[in-house]
């Protein structure tokens, strides 16, 4: 398995590198919205000392860690996968003895992801220079804790991906399905604005949903900003979604091929 | 163990086509409420292949072939009826069969389009966990005979047409599958990359037992490799059997094509209007629209040639063996 694993890593790796340029476009519009939310809050928290206990560098910080945690917690695998169904070319893996979504898309989407690190970690730290965050509450502890939680949320969101791009197996309007997926992450992960300044209605209704293990839970682990109980019962949470989510996947996938194969491979 | 590798039983595949007529009213009512046509692919077709055999699948267009090769090879489910290759229902996808045959259709591409072939090879070694010896001693026999070596430091993208199929053939028997499942595994080249890849197939099965089906529209492969060869016409199976018994019920015919040389003030149309039927069939070739063509058995082709010359004012003549599709034709709507 492990040679399966390392030679997909060889093919996506060097395919991925030929589409360099596309991706940096891809980094940079990507970059937009957290940015922009960043100097949102921020000058909201500069002109009033700060929001709900919240100040300018709280701000600063959580989006700064965020662009770095989102970016390992997200996929793309709607759209490596997506239209190899609609255009059949998922065919020539489905007759492979290995599992197309759980071996070449998800190093696929890896080796993606580790392209985009490359990229995205120079201009973090031209971010850095021009914000100028302070890291008081970051500690290696923190992060080494955060990080089976960014691993847990990557697996989350890869499972639930993975089951909404199954769907094309039966229709082609995966991309608005998706779309509205993606909606909930912004709202319910933290994008918009840090979940503790939500209603408390929100927030208690973020805390039993998948999503902040995307995003708000390990950046908070990371700021230290979260006592051993929340954090246990983020990482539980966290569980729970993954193995729903794997049952979830292996169900719609078994039928989904199912009704490809009945169709029209 | 019996020795048949494939066994077809009355294995049928209806498809659900949705259908609507043209116009906004209509669109508008098929939106809330879809009609769908059963289209008929693949009819109660029975037969049986041995271990070793190669056998030509044949028949014209739309005629249920790929639908077929794609049922057995696991990628389709069936309507009706059992499949059993090397002891598998194929469409149960299990590894230890995807392992054991493979599948390879002219006109799609497995490997990776922008990397070298080199690379996407060894994954399949992964893949199909080959022995480093396993897998260099068959790649070495696949470079004896189709001479790879040359092709595989290059992306795939930047490969002709001919050097693709080679090595996209080669890397679907990587493997050393048992059975192969061959969809126009010849489509678009030109007649040496025919060649190659007919005695590159005929020396495989040689040496490997493999169990061989393929479709082609080339009448050369098929007679070429195969002594057998099962044809199906509208999703039914029409003829299961030696290609000899076939050739003498249909290959008597000869294509005579001549283009006549015109006199100044004769057009085209009064050539093309010329009457050649004492000579033999006209038959209409939209591809060749300057030549007429007429069918005439193979016993006459000499006599009916010569008569041709002496009498018309002839420009070009050609003989060919009528297109596979042709004789297929009119084997079976005659």
């Amino acid at each position: 398995m492990f040679n399966i694993f390392k030679r997909l890593w060889q093919v996506n790796w060097a395919e991925q590198w030929q589409y360099r340029a596309n991706l940096a476009m891809y980094i940079l519009y990507w970059l937009v919205s957290p940015i922009i939310y960043l100097s949102v809050w921020t000058s909201i928290a500069t002109a009033n000392g700060d929001v709900n206990g919240l100040t300018a560098n709280d701000f600063i910080t959580y989006y700064m860690i965020l662009l770095i945690v989102d970016q390992l917690t997200s996929n793309i695998i709607i759209h490596i996968f997506g239209y190899k169904v609609q255009d059949g070319s998922l065919s020539g893996e489905l007759i492979k003895p290995i599992h197309p979504m759980l071996t070449n898309t998800l190093v696929n989407d890896i080796a993606f992801k580790t392209l985009n690190m490359m990229l995205l970690i120079p201009i973090w730290i031209g971010l850095t220079l021009l914000f100028k965050p302070q890291f008081d509450s970051v500690s290696l502890g923190g992060i080494a804790l955060a990080i089976p939680a960014i691993a847990l949320g990557y697996a989350i969101n890869f499972l639930l991906s993975g089951i909404i791009t199954s769907l094309a197996f039966w229709t082609t309007r995966v991309y608005s399905i998706h779309e509205f997926y993606y909606a909930l992450i912004m709202l319910f992960a933290g994008q918009f604005v840090p979940l503790q300044l939500m209603p408390a209605v929100i927030q208690n209704i973020a805390r039993v949903l998948p999503f902040q293990l995307f995003m708000y839970l390990p950046i908070q682990i990371i700021q230290g900003n979260l006592s051993a109980q929340e954090i246990t019962q983020g990482y539980v949470t966290g569980i729970l979604w993954f193995i729903a989510a794997l049952i979830g996947f292996r169900i719609v996938w078994r039928r989904g091929v199912k009704q490809y194969s009945a169709v029209g491979a | 163990m019996s020795s048949e590798s494939i066994i077809v039983e009355q294995l049928s595949k209806t498809y659900q086509v949705p259908e609507r007529e043209g116009g906004f009213g209509a669109a508008v009512r098929g939106f809330f409420k879809r009609k769908y046509k059963d289209v008929k692919a693949v009819q109660e077709v029975n037969f049986k292949i041995e271990q070793g055999e190669i056998v030509g699948f044949l028949g014209p267009n739309g005629a249920g072939k790929t639908t077929t090769l794609k049922m057995l090879s696991g990628l389709l489910h069936p309507t009706g009826g059992t499949a059993n290759v090397l002891g598998f229902t194929p469409w149960e996808l299990k590894p230890d069969y995807l392992r054991s045959m493979t599948l390879v259709m002219g006109q799609r591409n497995r490997l990776a389009w922008d990397i070298p072939a080199a690379d996407s090879y060894l994954l399949a070694q992964a893949i199909y966990r080959l022995s480093d010896d396993d897998y260099k001693k068959t790649y070495k026999e696949l470079d004896e005979l189709l001479e790879l070596e040359p092709l595989m430091k290059k992306p795939v993208r930047n490969l002709s047409l001919g050097e693709r199929m080679k090595v996209e053939i080669a890397a679907g028997l990587l493997h050393r599958p048992k059975v192969l499942f061959l969809d126009e595994p010849t489509i678009g080249l030109d007649i040496s990359g025919q060649v190659k890849i007919r005695e590159f197939l005929r020396e495989y099965n040689k040496r490997t037992g493999a169990t061989i089906l393929l479709t082609s529209h080339y009448m050369a492969d098929v007679t070429a490799l195969c002594e057998r060869i099962i044809i199906i016409h509208h999703g039914q199976l029409k003829y299961d059997g030696g290609i000899a018994n076939l050739s003498r019920r249909i290959a008597p015919f000869k294509l005579i094509g001549v283009r006549l040389a015109l006199s100044e003030d004769e057009g085209l149309g009064d050539s093309n209007g010329r009457d050649l039927s004492k000579y033999g069939d006209p038959v209409q070739n939209e591809e060749d629209a300057e030549k007429v063509y007429v069918r005439v058995k193979a016993e006459d082709v000499t006599k009916v040639t010569s008569r041709m010359l002496s009498e018309l004012p002839i420009h070009d003549i050609t003989i060919a063996d009528p297109p596979i599709e042709d004789v297929i034709e009119r084997a079976f709507n005659e």
